[in-house]
């Protein structure tokens, strides 16, 4: 039973084994996990001496986490990749108001909380990939995401499913400027011109149309880039100089866009390191190396994006509805696509 | 009865320790006594028939593929003796250092219309894009497979471990009887171990139930993903906690069947001289027939994922294997056997009071601690947050002033209230097969309690009790999203590391900590699995005298 007597040694061991805490740190709760941001992280200790502690996972189990935690929270600050869950955090009173004159200078209105709680760290949008030997210049002609439930799109969509957080955002901004019971419409149509059953994650949507399974699909900007890159293998590589990325909207509201987004949490017992944190990661390094690792689009006019996105054109049209949009309107948009078979 | 039926430590210390684990379960089977929201409209109306009639199928399908597999294989490697058999008695094992959501990427990786094998049979044959030789996976058929080549070690294990303890006078029975090879396996050997393939079954289905990643990736629309849609899609947690507390409210009624449907029976070998099942050449087709039965489980549930895995880590990410590996690696590690020796010992503890006792409330306690298994990972872990920030705040921030939110030991508690029902199986199945003439002897002769667990029972027990480690291990190592919201700050295990690549299907980037995983999971299976082939009764001369009591 010798290996029982070793393991109850190491029990004991757990036991005697305690967190030290540390005054100068400051404690993220991220939904975002990129091997790149604790690089990013790392620089900023280097340059303030504040540890900086993660615990990353998924947006809404970490919020919930947050709420049951309550005043005994270690979380200073709540990092999401949507905007959905940071306007629901602020719906359940999670943040305290973030006073910082450089957030306020750099974040457009659109692109933070009412009373800057929250604010945009980095912007993705929601595109389009067509395959240029099926689809003709004349169907891309002003094309927007309501056009894609239109007959002539029969069996030639892919988008992937409604349990994505993209789709959702991109679904309720629809909500917010159509409403339910026109978007629910939108959706049915959609549903109809999908060439194949919902499957798979954005990179998946484009690799079908590079493989001919369909002819147009809807899949975040960053992928493009990400695939063009190498870093995912030659075999997408190939797929992606298949396809051809369009920026869908340009005549009318524009394009869809989403956050990756940080708010300060009242509860938090280092809410000025949080401020510290929130004003380096919009500065011009930070932002660089964001743009540079994750192909996102940077809040900084001074930051260009990386060149593998930036090809495809920096100064299109972005669609100006507010963000926190996509949280108030996601329970329907959810329940509409549920409805609509999505 | 008197006041010290009661204040006995054999019915206090279990008691207790179930008041602290179970009120995480309590807390969402209570939500069905709360408010039921506006979503619950839309829920019936379009959504919960088509997670009911999914969860069903797959069920159907993932109990009748590891049943197969599971009792099939252990049955040939247990009586019989065929080409590959030393290593593949133990290879059949390999497969639980896979986790479902990870079998279920790179079988798409593979099987995807543009995937590798498709691909590879395309090149083969220069046959055109088009051309999609292997049938699409993603839906219920494909979750099912999938479901049956990971989760069937729970089958073989349990029932190898049975069939091993099973006497050769019963082989001798059915061949007096004029039975052939199969008539012995599904007449005699089968119902003797039904206990066994049950419990190991039931495992198979809370696992099956609780999955979310596989299911998610196959884009099949389960009572898993519905909880998920009303927690992530609809923002109502309440809800999710709601459909969660169904799912475990039929879970539980499946348990108290089970144990309702073997009440009357004792399994324990009533024969007085124990002797091994002598293992039996096979020679010809059928030597063939056994050695590739036995060899497709791990080929499709290890070897096939892993080619895989190691092509995806070799050709873009090897940078995983530094320094923060081995920090890694090592948490996910201690955290695995010291949840897995707790648990273990808890279940030896709680059955054995069950046992000696007769404690009956223990008995419907013990059902209640087992559902956890069935649980999300991601909504159990809210409810052991709940309790630790109540105890933080009742006891230990100003008495001890420790927090224990957001500590290491939450974290255990999780893995303890998530895989308890693996130990459990295992060491409640294994008391059954103690023959119980053994305590009334020990009662006879005025042994207390205590004694007999230590002097008798346990040795008895080593097989069920390092197998219900081999579970536990394997089960913390590969999976729980728990981890990923309750460890301390800073602290990964390589399921972590896993889990958020995987769940964005960023597989490449996944390929390097699953291998991980799978080497570290594959540690505690092999020395775990050497012992239980020591403690298999006749292995120690010496010591077989504990069988013929």
């Amino acid at each position: 039973m010798s290996i029982i007597t070793k393991s109850i040694q190491i029990c004991l061991a757990i036991f005697i084994f305690s967190a030290s805490s540390l005054a100068n740190e400051v404690n993220l709760y991220s939904g975002r996990h990129y091997d790149s941001d604790e690089k990013l992280y790392a620089k900023f200790t280097e340059q303030t001496g504040i540890k900086v502690n993660v615990i990353s996972g998924k947006g809404k189990a970490l919020m919930q986490q947050i709420i049951t935690e309550g005043a005994s929270s270690p979380a200073d600050l709540f990092i999401t990749v949507d905007a959905g869950n940071l306007w629901k955090a602020q719906k359940e009173g999670l943040f305290h108001t973030i006073t910082s004159s450089a957030v306020d200078n750099i974040v457009p209105a659109n692109l933070r909380g009412p009373n800057n709680e929250w604010v945009a760290l980095a912007k993705r949008a929601r595109i389009m990939y067509y395959n240029p030997r099926t689809v003709s210049e004349a169907e891309l002609e002003g094309l927007t995401y309501e056009d894609l439930a239109k007959p002539e799109w029969n069996g030639r969509v892919v988008i992937r499913k409604s349990s994505n957080m993209y789709n959702q955002s991109l679904v309720s901004s629809l909500v917010a400027n159509h409403g339910v019971e026109a978007t629910e419409a939108w959706a049915n149509g959609i549903v109809a011109n999908m060439a194949r059953k919902p499957e798979g994650n954005d990179r998946a949507q484009i690799m079908a149309v590079a493989n001919g399974e369909a002819d147009i699909a809807v899949a975040n900007s960053y992928y493009i880039a990400l695939m063009l890159s190498g870093k995912k293998g030659d075999e997408q590589q190939v797929a992606a100089n298949k396809v051809v990325p369009y920026f869908p909207g340009q005549d009318g509201r524009g394009t869809h866009i989403n956050i990756s987004g940080v708010g300060l949490l009242k509860n938090g017992p280092n809410k000025g390191n949080g401020v510290k944190l929130i004003e380096f990661l919009l500065s011009e390094e930070a932002q660089n190396h964001i743009v540079n690792n994750s192909f996102e689009y940077p809040l900084l006019d001074s930051v260009s994006p990386h060149p593998l996105i930036a090809q495809f054109g920096t100064d299109f049209k972005q669609d100006q509805t507010p963000v926190s949009a996509y949280g108030e309107f996601n329970p329907d948009a959810v329940k509409l696509m549920e409805r609509a078979g999505w | 009865m008197s006041y010290k039926d009661f204040l006995n430590p054999w019915i206090i210390l279990p008691t207790f320790l179930f008041a602290l684990f179970v009120v995480p379960v309590i807390w969402i089977i209570f939500s069905l006594f709360g408010n039921y929201s506006d979503n619950w409209v839309h829920i019936y109306n379009y959504t919960l028939s088509g997670y009911i009639y999914n969860t069903a199928l797959i069920i159907i399908g993932t109990s009748i593929g590891t049943l197969i597999i599971g009792v099939g294989s252990a049955w040939l490697v247990t009586t019989y003796n065929f080409t590959g058999k030393k290593f593949l008695e133990w290879a059949l094992l390999l497969p639980f250092a896979v986790p479902p959501y990870i079998l279920a990427y790179t079988f798409t990786g593979l099987f995807d219309s543009y995937g590798t094998a498709n691909n590879l049979v395309r090149d083969l044959f220069s046959l055109p894009n088009e051309f999609i030789f292997f049938p699409k996976l993603r839906n219920v058929y494909g979750a099912s497979i999938v479901f049956s080549f990971t989760l069937y070690p729970y089958v073989y294990l349990v029932s190898r471990m049975a069939f091993i303890n099973q006497s050769r006078s019963m082989l001798e029975v059915g061949r007096t009887l004029g039975y052939n090879k199969f008539q012995i396996f599904y007449k005699l050997s089968i119902p003797a171990i039904r206990p066994a393939i049950i419990a190991g079954l039931m495992l198979v289905l809370m696992e099956t139930i609780s999955d979310f990643g596989a299911v998610e990736h196959f884009a099949v629309n389960t009572f898993t993903t519905g909880i998920f849609s009303a927690w992530f899609g609809l923002y109502d947690f309440h809800t999710a906690k709601q459909l969660a507390a169904l799912l475990l409210i039929v879970v539980i009624s499946f348990l108290i069947l089970e144990k309702y449907s073997r009440r009357k029976s004792r399994y324990s070998s009533g024969s007085n001289v124990f002797s091994p099942i002598a293992a039996e050449k096979l020679n010809g087709f059928q030597n063939i027939f056994a050695s590739l039965f036995c060899f497709i489980p791990v080929f499709v549930g290890f070897i096939l994922p892993n080619i895989q895995l190691g092509y995806w880590a070799l050709n873009y990410k090897l940078d995983f294997f530094n320094e923060k590996f081995i920090s890694t690696a090592w948490n996910t590690f201690y955290l695995a056997i010291t949840a897995a020796l707790i648990c273990a010992m808890l279940a030896v503890i709680i059955n054995f009071s069950i046992r000696y006792k007769k404690n009956k409330v223990l008995n419907v306690m013990s059902s209640f601690l087992t559902v956890g298994y069935a649980v999300p990972g991601l909504i159990l872990a809210l409810g052991v947050s709940q309790l630790l920030v109540f105890m933080d705040n009742l006891i230990f921030r100003d008495y001890l002033n420790f927090i224990l939110t957001g500590s290491i030991y939450g974290l255990i508690l999780a893995f303890i209230i998530k895989s308890f029902a693996l130990a459990n199986s295992t060491i409640e199945s294994g008391f059954l097969r103690i023959n119980h003439k053994i305590d009334d002897v020990a009662r006879s002769l005025n042994t207390p309690g205590w004694k007999l667990l230590f002097r008798i029972h346990l040795p008895l027990l080593t097989t069920s009790f390092l197998t219900s480690m081999i579970l536990v291990v394997s089960e913390v190592i590969k999976e729980l999203p728990a981890s990923l919201i309750l460890r301390p700050f800073n602290f990964d295990t390589l399921a972590v590391s896993t889990y958020i690549y995987a769940a964005e299907e960023r597989m490449f980037d996944a390929a390097a900590p699953s291998i991980a995983i799978v080497a570290v999971g594959l540690l505690p299976i092999f020395v775990l699995s050497r012992l239980i082939v020591k403690s298999r009764p006749g292995y120690r001369n010496n010591d077989n005298h504990y069988q013929s009591y």
